[in-house]
């Protein structure tokens, strides 16, 4: 039989999100940076529920969430596997979401005083890390 | 069979001039588990005695299980299980007295239930009630509970006074064991990060009024924190729409609202904000704001 990946994810009561959000957007973290791989299994709700000590129904949701955006999918009595990759954003929301990210990340290196060619470099570098961690 | 556990209709209580309930109307469905939340006062635990016959109300109906909480039988209480948030059990009764007493009083009894709950805690057949620390207390009080198999679960406060370990062993008891299935939990706690964890279904009552039923994170979404850069004096706050909480720190307005959407942006800019920012807020936040709005406070210097 096979095992579900570990879900090495935290969640934090007093935050904001609620709960099942905090649990969709890690999972979807892990999953756009090779983390979880295509097709591994996702933790049970309740085996997901005990290890955060939550309400099983509230992983229930973010497994729902997740699966009617296409990144995981279930397979009939054996659980949710993560789904083959597609666009999962519109166009638009992709740029927004990326304006978002660059403008954030120029806000907090700029105050760090680093020449920008430094900066540049380190990026690169770190994509380059997850360009293989996809194709391995 | 009714759809509701718990259902009043109009149920009031009056002690001397202070009404504790006050024409409650209050529906709680079958199954899931419910959280019950309210200031210090607000008719809780008055509630509770009601429903469970232990005091009789001024005017209105109470009924739990379908029954009317007035004339309980005991094949009734079988099928509800309460824990206090004082745990009382007969202080000096020995530990496996109190068991055998609880075997023998209910038929659905179920063993395996009760040592996987008590198992988390370092409680000896022979010590007495009263030896047992609060903790102790608690957890062997609800694996009585569980143990009995019940359809309704009334717990009031029960992780007060908890440690760290036992409070987590107590959630985990409560969510995971098997005892627990098919069983609807009414869960009254101050402490808004069990609630987060725990609860299906957010209830708040409010000196003796039904005021939010929904998911925790649905009453969470309804709340915004807003900070308007406004000269001199803000708008009166009679005029604030959906006003919770009112702050003013370091010459800005911050504000708890509910129910306001981007109109109320407008509404301070309009009101003569510079700039308007807002954000969502926590749980704890947004339920301590609601409950901030109408509670006891010294009058204003």
């Amino acid at each position: 039989m096979a095992r579900s990946q570990a879900l090495m994810i935290e969640i934090a009561t007093g935050d904001p999100r609620p709960i099942s959000k905090q649990i969709a957007d890690g999972v979807r973290m892990k999953i756009a940076t090779g983390e979880l791989q295509l097709g591994v299994q996702l933790p049970s709700v309740r085996g997901l529920a005990m290890q955060l000590t939550i309400n099983p129904n509230t992983v229930a949701k973010a497994y729902a969430e997740l699966t009617s955006e296409g990144w995981l999918e279930a397979r009939q009595g054996l659980g949710l596997f993560v789904a083959p990759p597609r666009q999962r954003l519109s166009a638009h929301e992709r740029d927004k979401r990326f304006d978002e990210a660059v403008s954030r990340f120029v806000h907090d290196v700029v105050a760090l005083d680093i020449a920008a060619d430094e900066v540049i470099a380190r990026i690169d570098v770190e994509l380059q890390a997850f360009a293989t961690k996809k194709t391995a | 069979m009714s759809d509701f556990v718990i259902e009043t209709r109009a149920l009031s209580k009056r002690y001397g001039s202070k009404l504790a309930l006050d024409h409650l109307d209050l529906q709680i469905p079958r199954g899931r588990i419910h959280a019950i939340v309210g200031a210090n006062g607000a008719g809780k635990s008055t509630l509770f005695r009601i429903l469970l016959g232990f005091l009789p109300p001024t005017a209105g109906e109470a009924r739990i299980l379908g029954r009317d909480s007035g004339c309980l039988t005991p094949d009734d209480r079988a099928r509800i299980g309460f824990v206090n948030e004082e745990h009382t059990l007969p202080g000096w009764m020995p530990v496996s007295a109190v068991i055998a007493m609880h075997r023998r009083q209910y038929r659905r009894w179920n063993e395996a239930a009760f040592a996987s709950v008590l198992g988390h805690y370092h409680v000896l057949p022979e010590q007495k009630v009263g030896q047992l620390s609060r903790g102790e207390r608690a957890g062997f009080n609800l694996a009585l509970a569980l143990a009995q198999g019940p359809e309704l679960l009334v717990l009031d406060e029960p992780t007060l006074g908890l440690d760290v370990v036992a409070k987590r062993a107590f959630l985990e008891s409560l969510m995971y064991s098997n005892a627990s299935e098919d069983c609807t939990v009414i869960y009254c706690s101050h402490q808004m990060d069990e609630i987060e964890r725990v609860a299906d279904n957010l209830i708040i009552l409010e000196r003796g009024q039904l005021k939010n039923m929904s998911a925790p994170e649905d009453f969470c979404a309804r709340v915004t924190y807003w900070v308007a850069d406004i000269p001199f004096k803000g708008p009166d706050q009679q005029l604030v729409p959906g006003l919770l909480q009112v702050q003013r720190i370091d010459g800005l307005h911050h504000y708890v609202v509910i129910d306001q959407d981007e109109d109320f942006g407008e509404f301070l800019r309009a009101h003569g904000a510079r700039s308007v920012q807002s954000m969502p807020v926590s749980l704890d936040r947004a339920v301590n704001g609601f409950l901030a709005k109408n509670h006891a406070a010294p009058a204003a210097a």
